[in-house]
């Protein structure tokens, strides 16, 4: 050993790498996020919360939701539509009108709206522990979140539970915190289901009092919104308060006759109460999904309208809202069908999404308000558009004003999202789309399965 | 960090300069065989201890020894071990040749061991096993040459990524000459997109093993149990396949030129009808529908006009052409590989410098992989006790690649269906693709090919240095530092006159990917002279690993017309978000240690531990610790077993132990919110439930193994029995929707794979003039599900597509799921399902487990053959037992079916696609007994997620046959020696599966939970090669 009296030298550094490195780890393990911010740091401060309240409304853009496949898929599950693809099974379910469970479009949009709900959930569970935040600000980004939470549960009851029936046990999961947020939350029923989005939403009615235009949640938003609620659920009187609100209330107005298509190229118009928006930076997926280009073929565009739609309009001389499905310029493969020209722009992609207009105050009110009342609304609407006012004979008993109602809410509001939740709520799908037609959505199978059976399947699948 | 390793290395290169050397003793001489020849190469090692050199190009060379009484061992590969107790300062070694493998030198991590000193399982495959081979991924020249790696090639493509696993665990980890690799693919356009341009799944992969120059490869081992892969074991969890590329001998320097030029077609193609055919076929899909309407007009419903059936065909079904498109888009293309290197050194310095130069063109048109390398790896003796060195290689890679390989809208795809009444060209352009019978197509396939360019070119450097200093004699420390850096950059532009960019006047898409490896070594080995038969080697040590990457993609829409102009800059706008993302950032830091112990090379022992921290993990669940142990006896050096002339060695093995993965993405831990944006204005929203509990997975591997020799190695073998419990899976479990997200990662689930390998190697001729080897080896391999966060979950290959897959507790990973196709019925010619349910119906609630895409069996038989100086080889490969979804079948089996492609006065315009020849076999009349139903213009008579498209994918292939000459001059004044040759590579392949080949998966290899997906992959070539090796 005495060959070698550097030892000391040679162990003593190489104890000292070893404890320096040791220490070093710590510093190479403990590695923040370029992409990403943590949980914890978000809601430490204002801007924090504002950042959140920017990602809530995004969440709401989700292909899957409101950037274009819910509303679509409302529409092509019905008579106003249908859909292409590369014989894809999962689309031609949906225009089967038979679904199955494992349905890809269905889970997708199933997780997506529960994506927002959580994101509202964050911002309602935290925002009284952010420091420094003006009590205005508060109430404006609380309102947000809760009009936000009500809204997508609203569309889950819609688009999954029975909402047409009041007894029914088949509601919604509902969801209002994020804790536990991997247990299985059961479905509520119906009416739970109801006054839960009612909760919300009234809540939110208190709390927002700015009207930021109509790409945020305003005052009108919400009384539209409730409006809509008060509508399925069947408390005619407060849907036909809240629409007439809305109406009256002097900030919205229709374009002149014949120029309805301006909703849709100007965007964020008088016409419109809610509407998300999109930029060629953020773009929606509507156009790629119904137009996509000029001599698109059937296999490119997801949903198209049905040949149906263009029976309907060829029986309605005069509404100008016929042109904004189109029939003729089309490749031969998707003929008979066509193609909606509400979400053109084939460069920019930034179609915006419409979950509110004044038209369907119109409707809501003229529905509402019972045939004898109501009428005038439905008038208004139809004369804007092109048609003729129609008489109280014309529409001589209940029935026959409902099929009007129906007639006008699908020639102004197809492809929006309304026409299953329309003919559901009145009982009119086996009528219209087929005997036997499931008005409602099965649960997908993977939320079945994730939850052991805890949430139940729809009836019927 | 960084600053804290370049401090460590910098103090480690201080120190070295304090360790002076001690009094020793020089011993010179030579190693030669029994003919006089010298032995290059040969290992001289001063016994009981690793300190060793190896012989010059003249077979001498010079050795210090501590006392003049010292024994050396001489070691070669081919030859007898030989023992030599010192005599002199000057000894002459004779070395008797071999055919036994025990004496071959292993590497096995940071140790180098003797074959016969192995306890863990290990394969090694040697550079004359590979070499030669006209493939860009080095993997694929090692398929069907060892036991229990299975290396499937999803694709065709040139540089395509590869499906390669180890006992059932798909991708291992890359260790190049101690350097862990970037294996995966990180180019952004490894995806398929629809028309749109939205992602539909993952489509053709690269391969980032393809910058590796195969040339440079002097041995790649293979570690498979938890004992061998524990060196790299936080990374380790699914085996390791360590390359050593070739190092420098002191002598004349040796410089090799090797190069192979050849062309390549395509191995098997489908038949598809020509244009009488496919109208015949048309015809008769209506006239079926007709009879079927006259029995019963209720079956097509109200609103159908029976004039769609008896309406002669419209004028556009007598075009007169008679496009084959499969002809139109394949090519027999040029593959050529140039590789000049040199190696040499003298006793202070020794090098090997190589340059390559591989240019592969496809066989589908328009599609280019070409590779230029340099490497460079340098030792330097500073003194006896101080070695240093560096490794350096770059690599450049261009792809052009063939777009959206394996998906429903790719050139192959295309072609696949598309009307042979449509020509490719007319009026001096591309033919319209609408105006024809096939409405499957989303392009003219020839159109795709060459208006869509996609190119992938990557810039890789791997770099080490190093230096290892003997503190004492028997104390060895080596410090190493090395970097991967990959540069990728992906080019892909959209012409204005294809579908996909028609609206928007040309689309680029551009994405540039960078990520940087920074790894620091430091390991300590003591190999103390113990008295008696007792050897004992320790090693210990640390290491860092630091990896950061970043990937940032960019689309660009409108170009000026006529301009030729592809760069987003010339482009009108940038759509979309430029998505600017760091895929990696973490960190593991490492302590290692381990203890080999043999008593008279009979009874050898092995313990090891490593103790692993990873960012990846919640700071309570970081560290983990990972032990093993093996133990060998060497039954034939025990007295009682004597000396058998038969059985000249007999070794048992056991290993058990733990290896880690944290193969997850990074930060998952914790619930993060990412950027979003709403009305221009920028935010955040949540990506991911975080998971504090996350920790280690942790895979518990089980080998038991005996290797013999009989006869002094003319015949040698293993038999080896695994069991590979993965524990604590890390996996993507499947959350309640209400969570607010599909899945969270968490460790749950647990995965067996078990198995048995057995491989064999035998001298069946071995004579003056003519030697016979032959090697077979073939692994049985079951893989089962025993526990999963959910059972029953359902996977698709891609986003848009029914589920094809199912993980399900007792079934296997990559198990099919669809309903269960029957046969035809005889009596009317429709397809028969099996209505599990009996509901009268046959949907998603009939399907079941249909097969699996893991094969039972799979190995490989391989002859070499030497007479006098021809040599030839044949390697064949095997599989057993697996299946694939030819969902592209799906197309090419309509059996004329329509769309509704008709018009409102009922002519019919398109049916779907046109179809293979197979469906010449279809139902007829009634009586007809066969298992293609019935035509039908109205009906679909097949169902695509049904076992009618799953086929029997088991296949015996011949993958290489080859014959070479080698040319030995008297003198080696000119040269060394001259070999050429002439190979053919995939020359055939015999098997059930009706598509292109039975090697096909959908993902481009990364996930086997939906591998085995044929979406009318790029096919494989057969080769024809002829080369020259020439050494001077």
């Amino acid at each position: 050993m005495n060959n070698y009296p550097f030892i000391k030298k040679v162990f003593v550094p190489l104890l000292l790498i070893l404890f320096v490195s040791a220490t070093g780890c710590n510093k190479l393990l403990n590695l923040t996020s370029p992409n990403e911010v943590g949980d914890d740091d978000l809601f430490n401060s204002v801007e924090g919360l504002r950042n959140a309240r920017v990602g809530m409304y995004n969440t709401l853009q989700a292909r899957d939701y409101y950037g274009a496949y819910f509303p679509l898929i409302a529409e092509a599950y019905t008579d106003n539509g249908t859909t292409g693809g590369y014989d894809v099974i999962d689309l031609n379910e949906i225009a089967a009108r038979s679904l199955t469970p494992s349905n890809i479009y269905i889970t997708q949009s199933y997780n997506a709206i529960y994506n927002t709900i959580y994101t509202a959930n964050k911002i309602i569970e935290n925002i009284d522990n952010v420091p420094d935040l003006d009590e205005a600000e508060k109430r404006m980004i609380l309102g947000e979140a809760l009009f936000v939470r009500g809204m997508a549960h609203f569309d889950l009851l819609r688009f999954w539970g029975q909402h047409w029936d009041k007894t029914s046990p088949y509601g919604i999961s509902i969801v209002t915190s994020t804790a536990n947020a991997t247990t299985a939350v059961p479905r509520s029923t119906v009416e739970v289901s109801y006054t839960q989005i009612m909760d919300d939403l009234h809540t939110a009615e208190d709390l927002i009092t700015e009207d930021n235009g109509n790409q945020y949640i305003s005052p009108s938003a919400v009384a539209a919104m409730l409006a809509r609620v008060h509508l399925y659920h069947g408390d005619l009187s407060e849907a036909a308060d809240y629409a007439i609100s809305v109406i009256d209330n002097g900030a919205y107005s229709f374009f002149p006759t014949g120029e309805v298509g301006k909703i849709y190229t100007d965007r964020l118009t008088s016409e419109s109460i809610l509407e998300l928006k999109f930029e060629a930076q953020n773009q929606s997926f509507y156009n790629a999904a119904t137009y996509l280009r000029d001599d698109a073929l059937r296999p490119d565009i997801l949903f198209m309208v049905s040949s149906n739609l263009n029976d309907f309009f060829a029986s309605r001389v005069g509404d100008t809202r016929a042109d904004l499905v189109d029939f003729v310029n089309n490749d031969l493969s998707i003929e008979p069908d066509g193609r909606s020209q509400k979400y053109r722009g084939e460069t920019a992609k930034d179609n915006s999404a419409f979950v509110l207009r004044l038209a369907e105050m119109y409707l809501i009110a003229a529905e509402a308000n019972g045939r004898i009342n109501g009428l005038s609304y439905l008038n208004d609407l139809r004369t804007i558009r092109g048609l003729e006012a129609l008489s109280d004979e014309d529409v001589a008993d209940d029935d026959t004003y409902l099929s009007a109602i129906l007639d006008e809410r699908r020639a102004e509001l197809n492809f929006e999202g309304h026409r299953i939740f329309d003919l559901a709520r009145t009982g009119l799908v086996d009528a219209n789309l087929g005997e036997g037609v499931n008005p409602i959505m099965p649960i997908p199978q993977r939320e079945v399965a994730a939850t052991n059976g805890a949430v139940e399947q729809n009836p019927g699948y | 960090m960084l600053r804290l390793s370049n401090f460590v290395f910098a103090m480690l290169i201080c120190l070295l300069p304090l360790l002076v050397s001690a009094q020793q003793v020089s011993i010179t001489g030579t190693v030669k065989d029994s003919k006089g020849t010298p032995v290059p190469a040969a290992s001289i090692t001063i016994q009981g201890t690793n300190q060793g050199v190896s012989a010059s190009t003249d077979g001498s060379f010079t050795i210090m020894v501590p006392t003049a009484n010292s024994v050396l061992v001489c070691t070669a590969v081919g030859y007898k071990e030989k023992v030599i107790p010192l005599t002199g300062n000057v000894i002459n070694i004779i070395l008797e040749e071999s055919v036994s493998t025990l004496n071959d030198v292993v590497t096995t991590g940071y140790l180098r061991q003797k074959k016969s000193d192995i306890t863990g399982a290990i394969s090694s495959v040697r550079n004359k096993e590979f070499k030669d081979q006209p493939v860009a991924n080095l993997a694929q020249s090692i398929q069907g040459k060892v036991a229990g790696i299975n290396v499937t090639s999803p694709s065709g493509t040139p540089g395509a990524g590869l499906l390669v696993s180890i006992r059932g665990a798909s991708n291992p980890l890359y260790v190049v000459d101690g350097v862990p690799m970037i294996s995966e693919s990180n180019s952004s356009l490894s995806t398929s997109y629809n028309t749109d341009g939205e992602e539909q799944g993952s489509g053709q992969n690269v391969s980032s093993i393809s910058d590796i120059n195969p040339d440079d490869i002097e041995s790649i081992e293979i570690l498979k149990d938890a004992s061998s892969a524990a060196q790299y074991g936080a990374r380790a969890a699914n085996g390791v396949v360590l390359i050593t590329t070739k190092r420098g001998r002191n002598g004349k320097t040796e410089f090799g030129f090797n190069s192979f030029t050849g062309l390549q077609n395509v191995s098997r193609t489908i038949p598809f009808l020509s244009s009488s055919e496919f109208v015949a076929l048309v015809e008769d899909a209506r006239a079926q529908d007709l009879k079927l309407y006259n029995q019963d007009p209720s079956l097509f419903g109200d609103d159908f006009d029976p004039a769609l059936l008896t309406n002669p065909l419209p004028e556009s079904w007598s075009t007169g052409v008679n496009t084959n498109w499969l002809d139109e888009i394949f090519r027999t293309a040029p593959i050529s590989n140039l590789q000049l290197s040199a190696r040499g050194g003298n006793e202070k310095t020794r090098f090997f410098i190589s340059g390559n130069y591989f240019d592969q063109q496809g066989i589908v048109i328009e599609n280019q992989f070409k590779r230029g390398s340099f490497r460079m790896n340098i030792d330097n003796k500073v003194s006896d006790r101080i070695t240093i060195g560096a490794n350096a290689s770059f690599a450049y890679t261009r792809n052009q690649r063939s777009f959206n390989d394996n998906t429903y809208t790719g050139i192959v795809t295309n072609a696949i269906g598309a009307s042979p009444l449509q020509p490719v060209y007319e009026d001096g352009t591309y033919s319209d693709y609408t105006a024809y019978q096939a409405s499957w197509l989303s392009d003219n396939p020839v159109k795709s090919a060459k208006e869509i360019t996609a190119i992938t070119a990557s810039y890789r450097f791997i770099g080490t240095v190093f230096a290892e200093a003997a503190l004492l004699p028997n104390l060895r420390l080596r410090s190493s530092f090395s970097t991967d850096y990959s540069n990728l950059n992906d080019d892909q532009f959209f012409a204005a006159i294809t579908t996909d960019a028609e609206a928007v006047g040309g689309k680029a898409l551009k994405g540039i990917y960078r990520s940087t490896t920074w790894i620091n070594e430091n390991m300590v080995t003591w190999q103390p002279e113990l008295k008696g038969a007792s050897t004992l080697t320790a090693l210990g040590g640390f290491s860092m690993q630091d990896t950061r990457s970043n990937q940032t993609s960019l689309v660009g829409i409108g170009f000026p017309p006529g301009s030729g102009l592809q760069t987003i800059s010339s482009a009108a706008s940038v759509q979309g978000r430029p998505v600017d993302e760091y895929p990696a950032y973490w960190g593991i830091a490492s302590f290692i240690g381990r203890v080999n112990y043999a008593y008279d090379s009979r009874y050898l022992l092995s313990i090891s531990a490593r103790y692993d921290g990873s960012s990846r993990f919640d700071p309570e669940g970081r560290w983990g610790l990972f032990p093993a142990f093996s133990a060998g006896w060497v039954i034939s050096k025990e007295k009682f077993f004597g000396t058998s002339k038969w059985l000249s060695s007999l070794k048992l093995r056991l290993s058990y132990g733990l290896t880690g993965d944290q193969e997850i993405s990074d930060f998952e831990y914790r619930s993060n919110w990412t950027g979003a944006v709403y009305d221009g204005v920028s935010g955040l929203r949540p990506r991911n439930l975080g998971n504090p509990d996350l920790t280690w997975q942790r895979n518990k591997m089980l080998n038991i193994g005996t290797d013999f020799e009989i006869m002094n190695g003319k015949l040698s073998g293993s038999i080896e029995y695994f069991r590979g419990n993965r524990t604590e899976l890390l996996t993507q479990a499947l959350l309640p929707a209400t969570s607010g997200f599909p899945g969270i990662t968490s460790n749950a689930g647990n995965i067996l794979n078990t198995g048995i390998e057995f491989s064999l190697n035998a001298y069946i001729v071995k004579n003056k003039n003519f030697t016979w080897n032959t090697s077979f080896n073939f692994t049985y391999l079951k893989n089962e599900i025993l526990s999963l966060y959910q059972d029953g979950e359902q996977l698709s290959a891609y986003r848009d597509l029914f589920p094809t897959h199912v993980l399900k507790v007792g079934e296997s990973v990559g198990s099919f799921i669809g309903v269960e196709y029957l046969g035809v019925n005889p009596d009317n010619g429709d397809p028969v399902f099996n209505d599990l349910n009996k509901d009268g119906i046959i949907d998603e609630n009939d399907e079941k487990v249909l097969g699996k895409a893991i094969p039972d069996w799979f190995g490989g038989w391989t002859q070499n053959f030497q007479y006098k100086n021809w040599d030839a080889s044949i390697v064949t490969q095997f599989s057993v037992g697996n299946k694939v979804y030819n969902l592209i079948r799906g197309t090419y089996q309509t059996l004329g079916w329509s769309d509704e492609g008709w018009d409102e006065d009922y002519n019919l315009f398109q049916v779907y696609a046109n179809n293979a020849a197979i469906v010449n076999n279809r139902w007829r009349n009634p009586g007809d007994q066969t298992d293609i139903p019935r035509a039908s213009l109205v009906f679909q008579n097949y169902l695509q997620n049904s076992s009618m498209f799953l086929e029997d994918a088991s296949f015996f292939r011949f993958r290489t046959v080859s014959v070479g000459y080698t040319i030995r001059p008297k003198t080696k004044k000119v040269f060394n020696n001259l070999r050429l040759y002439a190979q053919v590579q995939n020359l055939a392949v015999l098997t059930k599966y009706y598509g292109f080949d039975p090697e096909v998966s959908s993902n481009g290899g990364d996930a086997p939970e939906t591998a085995g997906i044929d979406y009318a992959a790029y096919p494989q070539a057969r080769t024809i090669t002829f080369g020259v090796n020439f050494n001077f």
